[in-house]
């Protein structure tokens, strides 16, 4: 056999590797600086057929084989690495799932767009919780009728929010792990789906990063991909693949970088001769150069495998594990061989230098990759007792959780304010709006949720009412830096432990809500229902700032000066009665012995979190023997009614 | 001499009453003494419902001659195994060789293992929904696994409604002639020492109760002939609710029980400035209790009783006071849960206590502990005396809420 690529292939190269050069590389830095995305490019990827490499021609693909594919990422990223992710995140994430587990609609309805490149697609799987383990998935789909209702959100979204098609995970089945998550369609202009910022990323900057928001976003039934419960099973299967479009586009990167390293240590004499001939850049060059065929081997064999419809998942992680390692080694290398030049900005070399750092870590990190090619040589480990049966409760401890979502605007803030005095708040009172929050018995604070610079009148006249002092969170007033570094709130910030935090705008992110455990009472306003800052909150208004602020303002207004508050008294934190557990136990007729999954069962091989149904037929009571037949279910009985 | 009472025509208590036992199952104090309660049925054939224990066995001898009057036993039922029944098994196979021995698998392996000399030609074995007929009455087998041992079964006279209910619904103290609970003041003289014995000795399986309570739902019951204490003809609604309240672990009423461990009375001091406090504030059901001078059987009837736990503990050997770890862990072994708990710990170097006591109720289910934990150092103090102020406060305030 030859290892060598066909002709066709090398066709393809050249095809793509013009254009690139042509229409990407004279935009690249522009790009790169202001973080923008190459829109008309990617028309013109579409034009050249680019966006459906390795999909059937009846579905609007170029029906070429998967290394042709890998191929065209390598020359996109070789030029730029965020247009190499732009085209893998879009053909292997955003687009294999519906190909490959699609009913015939759903290819007809979404996969055609796709493959022509008429839309962008892209793929949702990780989550604040739930990166590497994706069974910490938050994101839930609850099924009403003829929809899903999506509810949770998304964060590092490739692509996202330029796509139009989104292919997103979520548990329909809560408490049982990574068989409770399902695949779903969902459609850019979806009510109630929403995007965060586009990310400040280091590097593939011209590729769009951003956070997806799910309100109530109703999802028809026939959208969902594949059945309930297979979702993780779809995610992993879509991963397996996009590892080699990471990979391809890792090579890309390096490859590009060796090429200008090339050039210029060729043209730059010192000591009398061009550098490349120095002999320790010699052996640089050499090693790249190893280094560069390795990977192309790696990355074009699982190619191939995969065409061939052979096993590759082992072979594909090899490849981007590989190819992005060595893709950071050379693109350091380059960049050395270039020396202070290389530093500056505008330099090809520290474009991809900040590139390739991405590809050691997403789409599984390098971690995860040799993690996969273990357990292909190992096998899966023994089970061993990890933690995970106990439930982690909100990062500010038990709070009331009394959210004020219905009614009219008006109506939720005078249930607010009704709360806040009936538990003994004095809004008389008031203190120096820049009383260190240290020492602030209440503060008002301001999250990226307050939006332009001039709302912060509302923060200020809202803090004024209530009598408290004004902070915000660590955005507010690093990044937008409506207030000086000294007044936000959190871990690394600030630390609030008086009487009344009232968050405003805020999502909750958890650095912030560590800052803030210490309040006696903490109210949430914020239009996100799923903010995580909700169930961290003792009272909350769904609602926008821009309307809540205002109303609960004049509500907080005795029109009358505010008296100096009294020296700061600790109040008394609401009592939270201790919910169930929300496993459900089994106790056994033979002993009286309680099967809990949260502990499971060390000596049977049981570990934790594993459900009493979801336990073999065979297993015994570990006490006394019992069948598991003669288990009884330990009923939840709440007396609510009761007294 | 001969003591019996008649239930009905035909059924007739045959039980004894032990006054002289100070410990029953050598645990629990049992001041006022305990009744074990067996019954013997008059019909075409003659049924015996357990004995009795053997402390209590020629009384009980003696009562089964007497009603029998010369004809055999023909059949021996036996509910439940534990020895407080049981053990008078082989003395009346002895006096009745032909005996026929009704029971349980699992009996049949217990009275095996307890050598009450059972043959096996003489046992017939039976399951939940077997019937038997002895002429007039029918009866049917109902199991009643873990309540509270596990070859245990209740059994119900179709005839008659007469549900002989083995260890649930029974008490402690002796019966000392009268027989039926509305002979005797049950919801003021013996309610405390009828919840005392259900929370000890059944108070672990609260959801096999419930399961037995529900197969019980089902069925017309008229009488209930518990083996220890009084039998029930009214009022049975009454008993069943208190039942339902325990089994679920809900509690009686809205109260609080101050237990506290002190060793030269500092933390009593401050047990009495809470107790005080609540009075003060207008909360007036407050019970206190030294861990050291009460059994701890009397504090876990208390705990199934009331709403709110308030625990004083002084720090001993970088640990709880043994007395009050003993409450503690008698609460988690009987599967205390859902009441809301004040902690306040004291020591004079290095408090623990209170750090302890959250750390073992949260492995309990669903014990809430307030949020205004006090630490003494040694004595109680003017900000301590104010954080017992707070304290009472929210024990009041959480009183709004249930479970």
């Amino acid at each position: 056999m030859l290892f060598k690529t066909t002709e066709a292939h090398e066709e393809l190269r050249a095809k793509v590797r013009a254009f690139a050069e042509e229409e990407i590389k004279p935009i690249a830095f522009k790009l790169d600086q202001s973080n923008e995305f190459p829109h008309e490019a990617v028309a013109k990827m579409a034009k050249l057929g680019l966006m459906g490499i390795p999909y059937p021609k009846k579905y609007g693909g170029a029906e070429l084989d998967v290394l042709s594919y890998a191929i065209a990422v390598e020359e996109l990223a070789r030029v730029d690495g965020g247009a190499g992710v732009i085209l893998s995140a879009h053909t292997s994430l955003g687009t294999y799932p519906i190909a490959a587990y699609g009913t015939e609609e759903q290819k007809q309805k979404y996969l055609v767009p796709l493959a022509k490149g008429e839309k962008l697609g892209a793929f949702g799987l990780t989550e604040p919780n739930a990166g590497s383990d994706a069974s910490g998935t938050e994101t839930t789909a609850v099924l009403q009728g003829d929809h899903y209702i999506l509810n949770g959100g998304k964060v590092f979204i490739t692509n996202a929010p330029i796509a139009d098609t989104y292919v997103v995970f979520a548990v329909t089945t809560p408490n049982i792990g990574t068989h409770g998550i399902s695949a779903f369609i969902v459609e850019k202009d979806y009510e109630g789906f929403e995007f965060g910022d586009h990310y400040d990323k280091m590097g593939i900057r011209s590729s769009s990063t951003a956070e997806l928001i799910f309100n109530d976003v109703k999802v028809p039934k026939e959208n969902l991909l594949g059945h309930e419960g297979e979702g993780f099973k779809i995610a992993m299967s879509t991963l397996d693949g996009g590892r080699i479009g990471i990979a391809a586009q890792a090579l890309g990167i390096a490859q590009g970088a060796f090429e200008h390293a090339k050039e210029y240590a060729l043209e730059r004499v010192q000591f009398g001769m061009p550098i490349a001939y120095q002999q320790a850049n010699q052996f640089k060059f050499a090693d790249m150069a190893i280094k560069l065929r390795n990977a192309r081997f790696q990355v074009y064999s699982a190619a191939e495998l995969k065409q061939a419809h052979e096993p590759y998942g082992m072979e594909a992680a090899m490849a981007k594990a590989y190819a992005s390692d060595i893709a950071l080694e050379v693109c350091n290398d380059a960049l050395q061989l270039y020396g202070g030049n290389g530093f500056l900005k505008g330099m090809e070399v520290e474009r991809a230098y900040r590139d390739a750092k991405i590809t050691t870590i997403y789409e599984g990190t390098n971690e995860i990759q040799r993690i996969v090619i273990a357990a292909n040589i190992l096998g899966k480990p023994p089970k061993m007792n990890v933690a995970g049966g106990k439930q982690k409760g909100p990062i500010t401890g038990a709070r009331k959780k009394e959210i004020y979502s219905k009614g009219s605007a008006q109506e939720r803030v005078d249930q607010l304010v009704e709360a806040l005095k009936a538990d003994g708040y004095d809004f008389t009172v008031g203190i120096d709006p820049m009383t260190p929050i240290v020492d602030a018995d209440r503060v008002v604070s301001a999250g990226k949720g307050i939006g332009d610079k001039k709302n912060m009148k509302l923060i200020e006249d809202l803090a004024k009412q209530a009598g408290a002092a004004i902070g915000s969170s660590r955005p507010v007033a690093e990044t937008l830096k409506y207030l000086p570094l000294d007044r936000y709130v959190g871990m690394s910030g600030q630390k609030f432990s008086g009487n009344l935090y009232i968050a405003c705008g805020i999502s909750g992110a958890g650095q912030h809500l560590k800052g803030i455990r210490e309040a006696t009472t903490i109210v949430a306003i914020n239009k996100n229902k799923n903010a995580p800052i909700f169930k961290n909150a003792d009272y909350g208004i769904v609602g926008d700032v821009m309307e809540i602020l205002p109303l609960l303002t004049k509500a907080l207004d005795n029109g009358e000066e505010k008296k100096p508050a009294p020296p700061r008294v600790k109040m008394r934190k609401a009592t939270i009665l201790k919910e169930p557990s929300h496993w459900t136990t089994y106790v056994c007729d033979g002993c009286g012995y309680e099967y809990d999954p949260a502990v499971g069962d060390e000596e049977g091989g049981i570990s934790p979190g594993t459900t009493f149904e979801s336990l073999p037929e065979e297993w015994i009571c570990p006490v006394c023997g019992e069948e598991k037949t003669a288990f009884i279910e330990v009923e939840k009985v709440s007396n609510k009614e009761d007294q | 001499m001969h003591c019996v009472r008649k239930v009905t025509d035909d059924l007739y208590w045959v039980g004894a009453n032990d006054k002289r036992l100070h410990l029953f199952e050598s645990i629990h104090p049992i001041e006022d003494g305990v009744s074990y309660n067996s019954y013997l049925l008059m019909d075409e054939k003659t049924v015996l419902f357990d004995t009795a224990d053997w402390s209590v066995g020629r009384q009980f001898c003696e009562n089964v001659e007497y009603v029998l009057n010369g004809k055999p036993l023909d059949i021996m039922v036996i509910n439940h195994l534990e020895p407080d029944h049981a053990a008078s098994i082989n003395e009346i196979i002895l006096r009745y060789p032909d005996v026929k021995v009704v029971s349980t698998e699992k009996a049949w392996l217990l009275m095996n293992q307890f050598n009450f000399g059972v043959e096996e030609e003489n046992f017939i074995m039976v399951k939940e929904g077997d019937t038997m007929k002895f002429g007039k009455h029918e009866v049917t087998f109902v199991a009643a696994p873990m309540v509270h041992w596990p070859e245990a079964m209740v059994t119900f006279d179709l005839t008659n409604g007469v549900l002989f209910s083995a260890d649930a619904f029974g008490s402690f103290k002796s019966l000392d002639g009268a027989l039926f609970a509305d002979e005797v003041d049950f919801k003021d003289e013996w309610i405390d020492e009828a919840r005392r014995y259900y929370t000890n000795i059944v108070g672990k399986y609260g959801p096999q109760v419930m399961a037995l309570l529900k197969k019980a739902s089902a069925i017309d019951i008229k009488m209930l002939c518990p083996l220890h204490g009084p039998v029930w003809r009214k009022d049975i609604p009454w008993l069943l609710d208190k039942y339902i309240h325990w089994a679920t672990y809900t509690p009686e009423e809205k109260g609080v029980m101050i237990v506290y461990a002190s060793m030269y009375g500092n933390t009593m001091n401050a047990a009495q400035i809470l107790a005080a406090k609540l009075h003060e504030k207008g909360f007036h059901n407050v019970h206190m209790y030294d861990v050291a001078e009460t059994h701890v059987s009397y504090l876990i009837g208390q705990a199934f009783k009331l709403s709110h736990i308030a625990i004083l503990s002084v720090t001993y050997n970088l640990n709880v006071f043994p007395p009050m770890q003993n409450f503690i862990d008698d609460m988690k072994r009987l599967n205390m849960q859902k009441r809301v708990v004040g902690v306040v710990e004291n020591g004079s170097w290095a408090p623990q206590a209170g750090t302890l006591i959250c750390e073992e109720l949260d492995e309990m289910k669903q014990m809430t502990v307030l949020n205004e934990q006090v630490s003494l150092l040694s004595a109680v103090n003017k900000m301590t005396a104010d954080e017992l102020d707070g304290l009472a406060d929210s024990i009041i305030e959480s009183m709004k809420q249930d479970y």
